[in-house]
């Protein structure tokens, strides 16, 4: 199908997030759309699979103006999408999944229902490895990601959205999703691959259009591609270069050291972090690396096991004691885990001190502290009257970085800290990291952005199954390597974990 | 037969005739509930079925009139609940308990003039059913087979799990929420009006008696299956028969405390599956639509 | 917890009362009364004479308590509607002591029997709060089962061992002495419970907003995890709050007992649990504005004996007008949130 988008703009509130777009996907290609997040991509696709409806603009399929008014009628025009997260019902079966989207059907699924085998024949013939009786919950990250798309195909769609399809994968699944989308384009579908990654421009992508704050701001074919141009259009400048750490002090002390913890999912997990170091967590979703995070955060009851910070033993709760106050704990997710919505930045800002406040605790003096600290992390607004809720993702992390890194900590765990932000938040974030790991702190930084560990990190850490199965030298190693290794198909029988 | 066998064959149809309007309750909210709502009015829907059908039955003879009539009237004030929770975004907690109080206030408004009249129930069948426990009992795998094996079925569990999946689906979950919500309401009318109409052949302000609660408690030990709604309905059937019977039998324990019975158990079995959901790390059958708003 | 009165929250009021005051015309029209004609009785009967407001005054006192119960957990964002049970229970075991030493002196007896009202029904909160804390159970489905039981065991009690042989009417205790009975205020009915309401509801709302342990609940209740981290602990705020608001309801039940009827007897809480609970919600967790509109209820709902006499409309009739209130502020500040939600995401969310 040759798709067409005119003009389309959409706002939310105060926000523009679509403005006066021209977009275009022809037949039997791979258009990616490029673009940071928060840059329009997503909702530009939600507008053409009925989500929304455009404030302006039109939408030509196939040289026809149509009115696509609903994800129904999207899917009866031919258009598929798949979501990132919200498309199949996890305590379904496949073969559920797939009974729901049909437009039409007889009312009867039960046994013996004449709907279902087409299903059956469709599954078998696309998808062979999985028991269309499995629970969806039950399948892995890129198994869900297969039902998707033979969810799309059921349809007889002519063309596929992607959005953001890569995030969650290991790069051996993510090669395997390349090369399903260039068999869709050569079966002359229509894709649309949504992401932020160059990696996945690079493997699969025939044209790219970049997007930027809500506009449309190139369209190149892919084959000639100017990376760096391409992502001073992204941006909107050159890049910040970020300060690449000090290579690392051979002689330095551990700080952290964590002896064979059991926690949650993590079974006799070691590590060790040096002073100034900066050591990264890699695995596939589901390895542990955010019960490692919580543990060490003092969030999650560690049953076996030691923690110790500087040669002391660590204690939960975190503010209980000196020694646990030295960490400085970033979770994943601020918004949901690290900040209180409904408060203050103020508040937010003393929440480490609260148990120690005054029985009838001066507000005046909490605001005047946070002040300073607002000031010197630059968080905006720079109220300290402002609700925490009311931050954009980017001033979120800064305001978690401003509460825990200001009083120089000794050890720093930071969890997925840049997820979901821009390059240039993103930027703030690391130097903020790694100015600390220039004075001597140790750094544990979970990332899901292998490119990012691999060009910041002194070492990186691979996580399977709730332990560390390798420490890899960040310089040395190659993405192959540390795929293998995530997925666990690099183990040799007497690899040691570091 | 022996005694024993008198006993006890008497305990399950006693148990059943007690079980019979939490049965209709336990089965629209456990549809509420399947769809992503959770709707605490099912107490006053009852309470206004149960006036209802009382009234029709007194006026107009007929029993099988007047479970129609609380059927209606339970769907009709379910709808306040709908409106305030589908095209406006309140509390369900809240609108739930804002539904039960004004549907206490209208029931026994509507009550004044009921309390003394006399009705004729049901002509009782064959051991001791009469027609509303045939009802409910036909209900259960007739509701059961429906949700678990057709495609409408199949959509209303959907939008329980989430609405924003449904809808990409193609699904319009406000449909099925409100669907599921007047169904919820009617089922729960049809339980006040066999409780009024056939059960006690009464009213009284007030007369469920929380039932309705027990009712919303219940469906979450029936893991949301209509087809444990049976069993689970007999636990507070059983509990209200046997606290009768010992009543009966040894006029020495005051009736009141046997009748705190029936909410005891229903507390009991209520905190026992929620220590076992919250252990197990699954979901334990809840639609994911709910656990929000279970775990505020 | 909404403690600002911008021009938003004036207007959501201003709406709110238009369409409670809408939906009441509709109900009176539905039942063949002139809408402006019946509110104006139920405002005479309410606030029309010296008698009229002291009944209201009355009325408002345990409900009053009742808004402070289920107010407290609430700031730990708990939706307990146990306030009924709890005050069963305070009447329950206020009694039991005025019943186990009738010849005490006031000085003994009042303190004593005012203490064991808010110890039993703090204790009545408690397994709701435990079960809640150790098992995850829902507090909004166990208190409510157990409002239930704690009037149960108050009917068993009157009808049984309690009971006063000698009770022309309905079953009772014995009357209390007059050692046991709260004092009255000003020559009507009102009496001390409602200075002690008061004082109690003015020490929470300090509490709630200038104090460390306040901080503490709203933080807890705006993101556990968040409050977590910092050291702070859920479970044991949970079973406070719980444990204060119990006392509260508790101490509305032995009040209502001991200065009105006198005497425990069944069905003594009049609603007053639920209608604290529509207060609580009204007020958005301000205590300040939960004791403006308790008297606002308590007055509707006094207003109802009054209707029955002038205008011959059962007493019921107010219960169906307090519950267009609350469906009233539900809809108005439901339909707010909707609207505020889709202009932020642009997605309706259903």
């Amino acid at each position: 199908m040759h798709i067409r988008l005119h003009g389309i703009s959409k706002r939310f509130g105060q926000v523009q997030a679509v403005d006066r777009v021209d977009f275009e996907a022809r037949p039997g290609t791979v258009t990616a759309l490029l673009g940071e997040n928060g840059a329009g991509k997503s909702t530009l696709m939600k507008l053409l699979f009925g989500l929304h409806r455009p404030d302006a603009g039109y939408i030509e399929l196939d040289g026809q103006t149509q009115l696509v008014d609903s994800p129904r009628t999207a899917i009866r025009f031919g258009i598929g999408m798949v979501f990132q997260q919200f498309s199949l019902i996890g305590s379904l079966t496949v073969r559920e999944n797939l009974a729901l989207v049909l437009p039409q059907g007889a009312w009867w699924i039960g046994r013996g229902a004449r709907r279902l085998a087409a299903i059956d024949r469709h599954l078998a013939a696309v998808l062979p490895e999985i028991d269309p009786n499995a629970r969806v919950a039950d399948l892995s990250v890129g198994q869900v990601q297969s039902v998707e798309l033979a969810k799309v195909l059921l349809l007889r769609a002519r063309c596929v959205i992607l959005d953001e399809p890569s995030a969650v994968l290991s790069p051996t699944e993510a090669q395997q999703l390349w090369r399903s989308i260039r068999q869709l384009a050569e079966r002359g579908l229509s894709v649309v691959l949504i992401t932020h990654k160059l990696a996945d421009v690079r493997a699969c992508a025939d044209r790219v259009s970049v997007m930027r704050a809500g506009r449309l701001v190139g369209d190149v074919p892919a084959g000639d591609l100017d990376e760096a141009a391409v992502v001073r259009l992204m941006v909107g400048h050159a890049p910040d270069k970020v300060r690449t750490p000090l290579p690392r002090d051979p002689a330095a002390r551990v700080r952290l050291w964590v002896k064979a913890i059991r926690a949650g999912s993590l079974n006799e997990l070691s590590l060790q972090v040096h002073a100034g170091e900066i050591v990264g967590v890699a695995g596939v979703s589901g390895s542990g690396q955010t019960e490692l995070a919580q543990a060490l955060g003092g969030v999650l009851p560690v049953q076996a096991g030691e923690v110790i910070l500087d040669g002391e033993r660590l204690r939960a709760p975190r503010y209980s004691s000196p020694t646990s106050a030295k960490l400085a704990y970033i979770p994943e997710q601020p918004l949901l885990n690290a900040v209180a919505p409904d408060l203050s930045l103020s508040v937010n800002l003393a929440l480490k001190r609260v148990a120690g406040l005054s029985f009838v605790p001066d507000r005046r003096q909490l605001e005047r502290h946070a002040s300073a600290l607002i000031a010197r992390f630059d968080v905006r607004p720079p109220d300290p009257r402002a609700l925490a809720g009311w931050l954009s993702g980017g001033n979120l992390q800064k305001l978690v970085a401003a509460r825990e890194l200001s009083e120089s900590p000794a050890v720093v765990v930071a969890c997925y800290p840049t997820m979901g932000l821009d390059i240039t938040a993103a930027a703030q974030v690391y130097e903020s990291l790694f100015g600390l790991a220039r004075e001597g702190s140790a750094v544990l930084w979970i990332s899901e952005d292998l490119d990012d560990l691999m060009t910041h990190a002194h070492r990186i850490a691979v996580m399977l199954d709730g332990r560390v199965v390798r420490v890899l030298d960040a310089a040395e190693t190659t993405l192959a390597e540390l795929g293998s290794w995530m997925t666990g198909s690099g183990v040799r029988p007497c690899a040691k974990s570091a | 037969m022996s005694s024993v066998e008198i006993v006890l064959s008497g305990l399950l149809i006693s148990a059943l005739r007690s079980a019979t309007p939490l049965l209709f309750a336990l089965l629209g909210e456990c549809l509420t509930q399947r769809a992503g709502r959770i709707n605490l009015g099912v107490e006053g829907q009852m309470l206004v079925g149960a006036a209802s059908g009382y009234g029709a039955t007194a006026f107009t003879g007929s029993p099988w009139l007047g479970l129609l009539a609380g059927a209606l009237a339970g769907a009709l004030l379910s709808l306040v609940y709908a409106l305030l929770t589908v095209p406006a975004a309140a509390n369900p907690f809240a609108s739930g308990l804002a539904v039960w109080m004004l549907a206490f206030g209208l029931s026994a408004y509507a009550g004044t003039g009921l309390v003394g009249l006399r009705i004729e129930g049901f002509e009782p069948l064959a051991w001791g059913l009469t027609p509303s426990i045939v009802l409910a009992l036909a209900l259960v795998p007739l509701i059961g087979l429906w949700l678990y094996r057709t495609r409408t079925g199949l959509r209303w569990r959907a939008v329980g799990e989430s609405p924003e999946t449904a809808r990409a689906a193609g699904i319009r979950p406000w449909a099925v929420i409100v669907s599921a919500i007047a169904v919820g309401g009617l089922l729960s009318g049809l339980g006040g009006a066999a409780l009024s109409v056939d059960y006690t052949r009464t009213w009284a302000e007030g007369m469920t008696a929380g039932r309705g609660l027990v009712a919303v408690g219940l469906v979450i030990v029936a893991r949301w299956n209509p087809w444990l709604a049976l069993p689970a309905a007999l636990l507070f059937g059983g509990a209200e028969a046997l606290s009768l019977r010992l009543q009966a039998a040894d006029s020495a324990i005051s009736a009141h405390l046997l009748h705190t019975l029936p909410y005891l158990t229903s507390l009991a079995v209520f905190a026992f599956t929620c220590l076992r959901l919250g252990a197990r790390r699954g979901d334990g059958g809840a639609p994911a639509g709910l656990k929000a708003v279970f775990e505020h | 917890m909404d403690d600002g009165l911008g021009s938003a929250a004036l207007r959501e009021i201003g709406l709110s009362a238009a369409a409670f005051i809408a939906l009441s015309a509709l109900f009176f029209g539905l039942i063949g009364r002139e809408p402006i004609a019946m509110l104006g009785a139920i405002a005479e009967a309410s606030v029309g004479s010296g008698y009229a407001l002291g009944e209201s005054v009355l009325r408002a006192t345990p409900i009053l308590l009742c808004a402070l119960a289920t107010l407290t957990p609430a700031r730990v964002g708990q939706m307990s509607v146990g306030a009924e049970g709890q005050l069963y229970f305070g009447a329950l075991t206020g009694t039991g002591v005025v019943l186990a030493f009738p010849q005490a002196p006031s000085v003994v007896l009042m303190p004593a029997l005012l203490a064991a009202g808010a110890a039993g029904g703090a204790l009545w909160a408690l397994l709701p709060a435990l079960l809640r804390v150790a098992a995850r159970v829902n507090e909004t489905i166990s208190t409510l089962l157990l409002n239930y039981v704690a009037a149960l065991l108050v009917t068993w009690l009157v009808y049984g061992p309690w009971k006063n042989p000698h009770s022309q009417g309905w079953p009772a205790t014995i009357d209390f002495p007059d050692a046991a009975r709260l004092p009255t205020l000003w020559d009507s009915r009102v009496h001390a419970g409602l200075l002690l309401a008061l004082a109690l509801a003015v020490l929470l709302h300090g509490l709630f907003t200038r104090t460390r342990w306040g901080l503490v609940l709203d933080i807890l209740r705006s993101n556990p995890r968040a409050g977590q981290q910092a050291g702070l602990s859920l479970a044991r705020q949970i079973v406070l709050t719980m444990l204060i608001g119990g006392a509260l309801a508790g101490l509305a039940g032995i009040a209502e007992t001991s200065a009105v009827q006198g005497r425990l007897q069944a069905d003594l809480s009049n609603g007053a649990g639920l209608s604290g609970f529509l207060v609580a919600w009204l007020a958005r967790g301000n205590v300040l504005r939960a004791i403006a509109l308790a008297l606002l209820v308590g007055a509707l709902l006094a207003a109802g004996d009054g209707l029955q006499m002038s205008a011959g409309v059962p007493s019921s009739a107010t219960l169906v007008v307090q519950g267009l209130l609350f469906v009233a502020v539900l809809g108005v500040g439901g339909w707010r949130a909707r609207a505020m939600a889709s202009r932020r995401t642009g997605a309706v969310d259903v």
